[in-house]
């Protein structure tokens, strides 16, 4: 249902020719004709794109991820609403948002597919699907559609300052460390309902029992006091960690990227493993501007536009091609590994069935 | 008689209707602005949270149960009775620290007072975000007040005053510096318009300056003192900006609950929109209160 409006719009002939077209070949049909299908379908669509994305990924920061697009579609820029979280994002289209694609993280992927809002992407309208990391890829689906296109990719871990802090483990623990009471940042966000899980060896941290999330959030009540900080912005954490008030943080590997340029750090990666996230592109359902949405998410995925997103932002990229200029982050985000996302290296963000209960143990835990 | 009384009548007539037209007319726009940005979106936002509107579609009907959930729980009074304390307690402090300032600039009679009330409110000429984040600078472990303890050795080094930020002391600091001049401006005010005469006749009576102030000056001034309390505690009650700035984990206000139940890990916007109208009702009491206290003492000083 959700492919209709491609179907009702190309036949198969155009729909190849497009393809075609999009992947720079144009051999099937002749270079000429197969890009004037690409256009005029693409000019079928009018007005601005609608993408509703991440502060630092719009206008504001993150123009060289879609450069290739606004050369491609000066009539159709992107227009940006920013999403704080994806919680914003869905208050935000609830509310009467209407952006034709946002970027959840993997996490939420089975939340909005079942909702309704979001629809499948074609990625033969995506000439460089075939590069993305099929491990990410197969991530996006559900029920055999590809519903998120991966694009950056990271670990929520552990960073430390390794002139003042000595971890006793490489645990999880370290958020929790009595001896270095305020000085530690949490991560605001109910995944620390799941880090506690993690750490306290629930069978499950995404999906706990009512015995294990109570002493989750026990537990998390009870060492609040040692931390000092709950990010919600990474320019809070930055502040904070630049400044010497914070020296061990939950953080992304960002974080790691920007501390290590004024103190020694570690991004330390526990032994009950890091939790690793991947952003979905993902389509809102009825769009009208689907090819123009496809073409965005294409420039996006481009070995260009990967090597770009490592380089500045200091977290992966999908595209296995794309490859950062430093060794040291090819390295500490494990980008030789394909597979780096999944166990037995960390473990993949995912569906919380319990999603609101667990936001109000964590809005509790805050309030304690 | 009757005839001199019947023309009399009449012009009396017409300046009645006049006002009955004129009221309607000056009222009507601010009325009107009062409704539609004032007393609809607390209707919404009342809406919300008996579930007459909800942000996920799909069905659903009136329902006490968000009330319910938020009385019988009590979960969220813990943290609406640290912020009410916090709140008073800045903006009692904020009252006592401006009252010497703005009854200086009124009644000392100095011909700079204009200037210096200019002085006062020079820090609004900056933008809010940037004074508040300024005092990070000057509270942080690394910051001006512990670089000042470590160089004259009050302090060891690697020893600092942690509690100066990220801390409820940081939010109380801030909030009162950031309001010092709502309250000194209404206090000054009302000792402005202080008529001096009566502060000559206590003096003629031969009260001491301490008595004119206690008896005279302290009682008059208490309608801008109130105001001015108010001014300060009813936003600050509700406050989430400086708390998220410069409030840490400890620092974690009522106001910053109600923001994050809106949009931060799940969308709760029937449990945000009660507390959201508790704490409207809890400060539209407390402001009858201040405000019939204040008619008693005027009623008591006239």
């Amino acid at each position: 249902m959700e492919g209709e409006p491609f179907d009702r719009r190309l036949s198969r002939a155009d729909m190849l020719r497009l393809a075609a077209a999009a992947a720079g070949v144009g051999v099937v049909a002749g270079p000429a004709a197969a890009a004037d299908a690409a256009r005029a379908r693409l000019s079928q669509e009018s007005g601005r794109l609608q993408v509703m994305d991440w502060a630092g990924y719009c206008n504001d920061g993150g123009q060289s991820m879609f450069a290739a697009y606004v050369h491609k579609h000066p009539n159709n820029k992107p227009q940006f609403t920013h999403m704080t979280n994806e919680s914003n994002a869905l208050a935000q289209i609830h509310a009467g948002a209407h952006p034709d694609l946002f970027r959840p993280y993997c996490g939420w992927n089975k939340y909005f597919v079942q909702s309704g809002l979001v629809q499948p992407w074609n990625p033969k309208l995506i000439s460089n699907f075939k590069h993305l990391n099929p491990s990410m890829v197969k991530a996006g689906q559900y029920n055999g559609k590809q519903y998120g296109i991966p694009d950056d990719w990271g670990f929520d871990a552990i960073l430390y300052r390794k002139d003042k802090v000595h971890p006793k483990a490489k645990s999880w623990g370290l958020l929790f460390d009595e001896r270095y009471k305020g000085k530690i940042a949490w991560f605001d966000d109910l995944e620390m309902i799941t880090v506690a899980g993690l750490y306290l060896h629930a069978k499950n941290p995404w999906n706990q029992t009512s015995e294990e999330l109570k002493r989750s959030q026990d537990f998390l009540m009870k060492k609040k006091h040692v931390a000092r900080l709950i990010w919600a912005s990474e320019t809070d954490l930055w502040q904070a960690f630049g400044s010497g008030d914070i020296w061990v943080a939950y953080a992304w590997p960002n974080d790691w990227v920007q501390m290590k340029k004024k103190f020694p750090v570690v991004y330390m990666h526990p032994k009950e493993k890091p939790i690793a996230w991947v952003g979905m592109f993902m389509l809102l359902s009825g769009t009208p501007r689907f090819h123009l949405a496809h073409a965005y998410v294409d420039a996006w995925s481009s070995k260009k536009s990967g090597r770009w997103l490592e380089n500045n932002y200091g977290y992966g990229h999908a595209n296995l091609e794309a490859k950062p200029s430093s060794s040291a982050l090819l390295k500490a985000l494990q980008l030789s590994n394909p597979k780096a996302v999944r166990m037995p290296y960390a473990h993949l963000d995912r569906d919380i069935p319990q999603r609101q209960h667990y936001a109000q143990l964590w809005e509790q835990v805050k309030a304690s | 008689m009757e005839t001199t009384a019947g023309t009399a009548a009449a012009p009396t007539h017409r300046r009645r209707r006049r006002p009955g037209l004129t009221t309607p007319g000056l009222l009507g726009l601010p009325v009107s602005w009062l409704i539609v940005f004032f007393v609809v979106p607390i209707a919404i936002v009342a809406a919300y949270s008996v579930d007459v509107f909800v942000l996920f579609p799909g069905p659903h009907s009136f329902t006490f149960s968000a009330w319910h959930s938020f009385f019988s729980k009590g979960i969220y009074f813990p943290l609406f009775f640290k912020s009410v304390e916090m709140s008073l307690t800045v903006s009692a402090v904020v009252v006592v620290v401006a009252y010497p300032l703005a009854y200086y600039l009124a009644l000392s009679g100095t011909r700079r007072k204009y200037v210096l009330l200019l002085v006062l409110i020079a820090p609004f000429l900056t933008s809010y975000l940037l004074r508040v984040l300024a005092w990070k600078v000057i509270l942080g472990d690394n910051g001006v007040i512990n670089t000042f303890l470590f160089s004259t050795g009050l302090r060891a080094h690697g020893h600092p005053l942690s509690f100066l930020l990220y801390s409820r002391f940081a939010v109380m600091l801030v909030l009162g510096y950031v309001w010092l001049p709502f309250v000194a401006l209404p206090i000054f005010v009302t000792l402005e318009s202080l008529d001096r005469g009566l502060l000559e006749a206590a003096s003629d009576l031969y009260a001491s300056r301490r008595q004119a102030f206690l008896r005279v000056t302290l009682p008059l001034s208490l309608p801008g003192v109130v105001a001015a309390f108010l001014f300060v505690f009813i936003p600050t009650v509700g406050e989430f900006v400086t708390p998220s700035l410069v409030g840490g984990a400890n620092g974690y206000m009522y106001g910053s609950q109600i923001v994050d139940l809106f949009e931060q890990g799940f969308p709760d916007w029937e449990t945000g929109a009660v507390l959201s109208l508790f704490l409207l009702g809890v400060i539209s009491v407390l402001t009858l209160v201040f405000v019939r206290f204040l008619r008693a003492g005027e009623a008591r000083t006239a």
